[in-house]
C-alpha cells in the first residue's frame, strides 16, 4: 500500500518534469520535502482517489505523507 | 473526442450535439427529458451518443450518478460544454427565493461541481482539455426582467476566467460563448413585439443563428483554438 502511494507521487512529479523520489516516510511534507505545489497536489488527489476510491482532500488540508495514510487507514 | 454537454434534449444543446456528433465525437448529453429530436440522434448515431436522464437541480449526486457509474473514471474528458440552464424571468421587487436557488443550483452550483469533475478527470487521463460555459448577452446588456438570470450567468463568466488562470499551466483551457437571443424555448415567454424589439438592438437587426452559436463552440473545443482562454466570445448579432 505504501509502496503505491510511492509510485502515485512519483507519477505526480514526474509529470511535472520533477525529480523522482526513492523512499517516503509519514513526516514528509508533501509542499517542502516533495515539492509538491497545488496542482500537483490536486493530481495527488486524483490518483489517489482513483486507486483507493478516497477523497483526501474532500474534508481539509492534508500536509505530509502520515496524513495520507491516515485517511487511507494505513497502519 | 469525447465531450459531455448538459442540456441537450432542445434547443442549442441539441444543436451542438448533432454538429459534434457529425464531426465524429462521441458526446456523453445530459437532460432532463428525452425529446423526439434527441430520441432520432440516438437512433442515428448508435453508441456515439450516451444520453443519461439527470436533472441538474440535483447538485450532491453528479459526482456518484455522473461520473463514477454513467462516465466511469476510466473514460477519458476531453471537453465539457456547460449548457444546461434556467431562466427565472420576473421584475426584482417579485423576487421568490425558492425560483432563485433552483435556478442557482441548475445554472452555477451544478455547473460549478461538474467543472471540479471534469478538471479531476482531465488530471487523471492527462488531458489539455477545453471547457465552455454557455453565457448570456444579458450579463452586458440589460433588459427588463432578467437580472436574476443574468446574474447566474455573470457568475459562470467570472468562474471561467478564474478557471482559466488556475489552470492555464497545465494546458486546461475555459471561455466562455455568450449568445444573443435565439429563437429557442428559453426565450418563447417572450412576445413577438418584445423579440422584434431586442432584434432592432443589434447590430444586424435579426436573432441569433442556433447554427452559429453551436459551430462557435464546437471550434473553443478544437484544437484550432488551442491559443484562446479566459475569453467570452459574443456571438450576439452584434449587440454594442
Amino acid at each position: 500500500m505504501e509502496n503505491k502511494i510511492l509510485e502515485i507521487v512519483n507519477t505526480v512529479l514526474e509529470n511535472r518534469g520533477k525529480k523522482a523520489i526513492r523512499k517516503i516516510n509519514p513526516s514528509m511534507s508533501l509542499r517542502n520535502d516533495l515539492d509538491m505545489d497545488s496542482l500537483d497536489l490536486a493530481e495527488l488527489t486524483v490518483r489517489i482517489e482513483a486507486e483507493f476510491d478516497i477523497d483526501i482532500f474532500e474534508d481539509g488540508i492534508v500536509n505530509t505523507v502520515g496524513e495520507i495514510y491516515a485517511k487511507l487507514n494505513i497502519k | 473526442m469525447n465531450v459531455l454537454i448538459t442540456g441537450v434534449s432542445k434547443g442549442l444543446g441539441l444543436k451542438l450535439t448533432e454538429v459534434l456528433l457529425n464531426n465524429g465525437c462521441t458526446v456523453y448529453g445530459i437532460s432532463r427529458s428525452l425529446s423526439p429530436e434527441l430520441e432520432r440522434l440516438i437512433t442515428e448515431f448508435g453508441s456515439n451518443l450516451k444520453w443519461l436522464r439527470y436533472d441538474l437541480s440535483d447538485t450532491n449526486n453528479l459526482k456518484t450518478e455522473v461520473f463514477k457509474h454513467w462516465i466511469g473514471l476510466g473514460t477519458p474528458i476531453h471537453a465539457f460544454v456547460n449548457n444546461a440552464a434556467l431562466a427565472y424571468d420576473d421584475v426584482i421587487t417579485n423576487m421568490n427565493l425558492d425560483a432563485l436557488e433552483n435556478m442557482y443550483a441548475v445554472n452555477v452550483f451544478s455547473p460549478l461541481m461538474m467543472t471540479k469533475l471534469v478538471i479531476r478527470q482531465m488530471l487523471l487521463h492527462k488531458i489539455k482539455g477545453s471547457i465552455v460555459h454557455i453565457s448570456s448577452i444579458s450579463v452586458h446588456t440589460g433588459y427588463k426582467g432578467l437580472s436574476m438570470y443574468a446574474s447566474t450567468k455573470g457568475a459562470l463568466e467570472a468562474f471561467s476566467k478564474n478557471t482559466a488562470r488556475e489552470w492555464g499551466a497545465l494546458g486546461i483551457r475555459s471561455n466562455c460563448v455568450v449568445a444573443g437571443f435565439m429563437e429557442t424555448e428559453m426565450s418563447s415567454t417572450l412576445s413577438e413585439d418584445q423579440k422584434n424589439r431586442i432584434y432592432q438592438r443589434t447590430s444586424l437587426k435579426q436573432q441569433v443563428d442556433v447554427e452559429s452559436v453551436a459551430n462557435t463552440i464546437s471550434f473553443l473545443l478544437s484544437d484550432e483554438s488551442r491559443s484562446i482562454t479566459g475569453q467570452n466570445i459574443h456571438v450576439d448579432c452584434g449587440t454594442i
